[in-house]
């Protein structure tokens, strides 16, 4: 290479490096910006969501006290849980079946359990209430985590099938050899190893049960109004700070819990992992 | 194989094969195989990799199950039950250590699911660590240990709960060569000191003969022969043995004739006796087998003795390996101890001696 060629090289890489470094700001303000305005203006004193008047904590103790919101959040985290528990045992338990066990209809099994994922979700919502008047059913929390369920389970299966098929045969191989049956083997080989995965599995699924608007829309019934059900019907009614201040308490929840999964398991799955 | 090596009246047989197939859709791994290891020895299975030795010991642990035959435990028929029901322990190439277990919980792993009380199972996962020398390590994960303290502790796991019979999947095969001769010397006298049966998986002629009490030499699927390693070394059934176990010379030889005990062949440009009535006719094409070491320049006790010049010399410390062209081309390897005489010169014409009893015979 000539020096000439060296130089404009050099020259090349920098403008390079000076656009990805703003490119990546740039993506970064897209993002968070309207994410850092609306939790600015939940600490606005006026009613406005767009004209700063003052700072103020009265948006938040407006929502601590609407009795609708709390409602709202109480059934959010009921199904939440309770889908997430569905999904995560019914995702990890066919997740294992799946990689370890080869039966008539494996492929299907797990074609079927990953189709929602590709299924528009208002289609499944239709498809579901549908079903469900047909069965005679009554829209409550039973439908709503049952639509939840539906949701979520792909993700819970993916994530667990990923972790089980990277699994070391060998050990399963090893703990029958030094006498464990195949239910030993699960319960103390095969599933701690699973476990960081089921873990994140079981907070993916919440999360999403819990942000879950479309699926919610037709599923549930009187006196179990989700809590995106309940903004989304607050922003029909004009838009005030009370509901930056939702979305701010949300923000912080969601980053605590990812705080928590990070610290806690993702150095445990890396070290697994390893080997 | 000659019957007389085997002693039906001594140790009874504590794994036994007999008429064992293990086909994998259309490549058979194992071709009827017979085979009794005894109560308290140190067996080896020893062959290139794709021999089937591996099978063979996946057939004893229960991983596979035979296509045809039986395999026997300590008299048991065990051709049908799990793994996890036999009584023999295995310790993989890998050590296949549970990575979110404690040492200790996972040499305790055998007694846990034999629900045997905490306290006795914690007693003698201890006991089995100092066995091996890991005492100091029960609190640590296994991905805080080597390679060499890992094997240790997957000894120690297999040892716990005292199995009829130990079997080694290569255990040693990812250890350095200097770890790899300690463990060597340690198995063997933890073998002895047990008095549990060890069959033993390698490809390492070296390590089978300084290990074992019997080893079988097999390839594909088949076992070739089953001896001493003395017997294994000394008297090679044929020339893949021969060939196989330490090193040969082989040098192409023609049959003249048959006087009583004793063959008389042409070689390396001269005639020579071979002991032992090996069945050729006259006129057929053989190999002739001697070991580097029982070539002498010693012209005293030996019978056959022919001419060839110093092509190479290779200074091994303890030996010197030099390298003979004879008068009809072919190459002779002779080892020599190093006893502090002058090395020959390369190009040096030379009388090589080689007694009627350490040359062999085999068909070409």
């Amino acid at each position: 290479m000539t020096p000439h060629s060296g130089r404009q090289g050099w020259f090349v890489r920098r403008v390079v490096h000076g656009i990805s470094g703003w490119v990546t700001l740039l993506t970064y303000l897209f993002m968070l910006l309207p994410i850092v305005v609306l939790i600015a203006f939940a600490f606005n004193a006026g009613k406005s969501t767009v004209v700063w008047t003052g700072f103020s904590f009265k948006w938040f103790e407006k929502v601590v006290s609407n009795r609708n919101i709390l409602d709202a959040l109480q059934v959010s985290l009921i199904v939440a849980l309770a889908s997430a528990a569905v999904s995560t045992a019914i995702g990890s338990v066919a997740a294992v079946a799946i990689t370890r066990r080869s039966f008539p209809g494996r492929d299907v099994l797990g074609a079927a359990l990953a189709a929602p994922l590709v299924l528009p979700e208002i289609v499944l919502g239709v498809a579901l209430l549908v079903f469900m008047s047909f069965a005679g059913m009554i829209l409550g929390y039973t439908t709503l985590i049952i639509g939840h369920v539906l949701v979520s389970i792909p993700f819970a299966t993916l994530i667990v099938r990923a972790a089980a098929s990277s699994l070391d045969p060998r050990l399963e191989n090893a703990a029958a050899d030094l006498g464990a049956n195949e239910w030993q083997t699960f319960r103390m080989v095969t599933l701690p190893q699973l476990m960081p995965a089921i873990f994140t599995a079981f907070i993916l699924s919440a999360t999403l049960s819990f942000d879950n608007l479309v699926m919610s829309t037709f599923t549930s019934g009187v006196g179990t109004t989700t809590l995106p059900l309940r903004i989304y019907s607050m922003l029909k009614l004009g838009i005030t700070p009370e509901i930056n201040a939702l979305g701010a308490l949300m923000v912080l929840a969601n980053v605590t819990i990812l705080l928590l999964v990070m610290g806690r398991y993702l150095p445990l799955m890396l070290k697994t992992n390893r080997r | 194989m000659s019957p007389s090596l085997e002693e039906p009246s001594r140790p009874k047989a504590v794994v036994e094969l007999k008429g064992v197939e293990k086909r994998f859709a259309a490549f058979t791994a194992l071709r009827r195989m017979d085979l009794t290891i005894r109560e308290g020895e140190f067996f080896t299975l020893l062959g290139p990799s794709g021999c089937g030795k591996t099978t063979t010991l996946r057939l004893i642990a229960g991983f596979d199950l035979p296509s045809e035959g039986q395999i026997l435990i300590a008299g048991q028929d065990v051709s049908n039950i799990p793994a996890h029901l036999r009584p023999v322990h295995t310790v993989f190439q890998n050590y296949a250590l549970f990575p979110h277990m404690t040492v200790l919980d996972n040499v305790a792993f055998p007694l846990t699911v034999r629900r045997i009380g905490r306290a006795e199972r914690l007693e003698r996962a201890r006991a089995a660590l100092d066995l091996v020398q890991m005492g100091s390590f029960a609190a640590r994960k296994p991905s805080q240990l080597s390679g060499g303290q890992q094997q240790r502790v997957a000894l120690a796991r297999a040892l716990v709960n005292e199995p009829r019979v130990l079997l080694l999947d290569e255990p040693l095969g990812a250890l350095d060569l200097k770890l790899r001769k300690e463990m060597q010397a340690e198995l063997k006298a933890m073998q002895r000191r047990l008095g549990i049966t060890f069959v033993f998986v390698t490809h390492d002629q070296e390590e089978a003969l300084s290990m074992s009490d019997r080893i079988a030499l097999m390839k594909s699927g088949e076992i070739v022969q089953l001896d001493t390693p003395t017997g294994l070394y000394d008297r090679p059934a044929n020339a893949y043995v021969a060939d196989f176990i330490g090193e040969t010379n082989m040098i192409p030889a023609r049959v003249i004739s048959q006087e009583g005990d004793v063959t008389l062949v042409e070689a390396m440009g001269t005639r020579l006796r071979v002991s032992g009535n090996h069945g050729h006719v006259a006129g057929a094409e053989v190999q002739m087998a001697i070991r580097p070491e029982r070539v002498s320049d010693d012209m005293r006790e030996t019978e056959n003795s022919a001419e060839g010049v110093l092509a190479d010399v290779e200074f091994i410390g303890t030996d010197l390996r030099m390298v003979y062209r004879m008068t009809d081309g072919s190459r002779v390897v002779m080892r020599q101890q190093n006893s502090g005489r002058a090395v020959p010169q390369l190009g040096e014409t030379r009388r090589l001696g080689f007694r009627q009893q350490d040359l062999r015979l085999f068909g070409r």
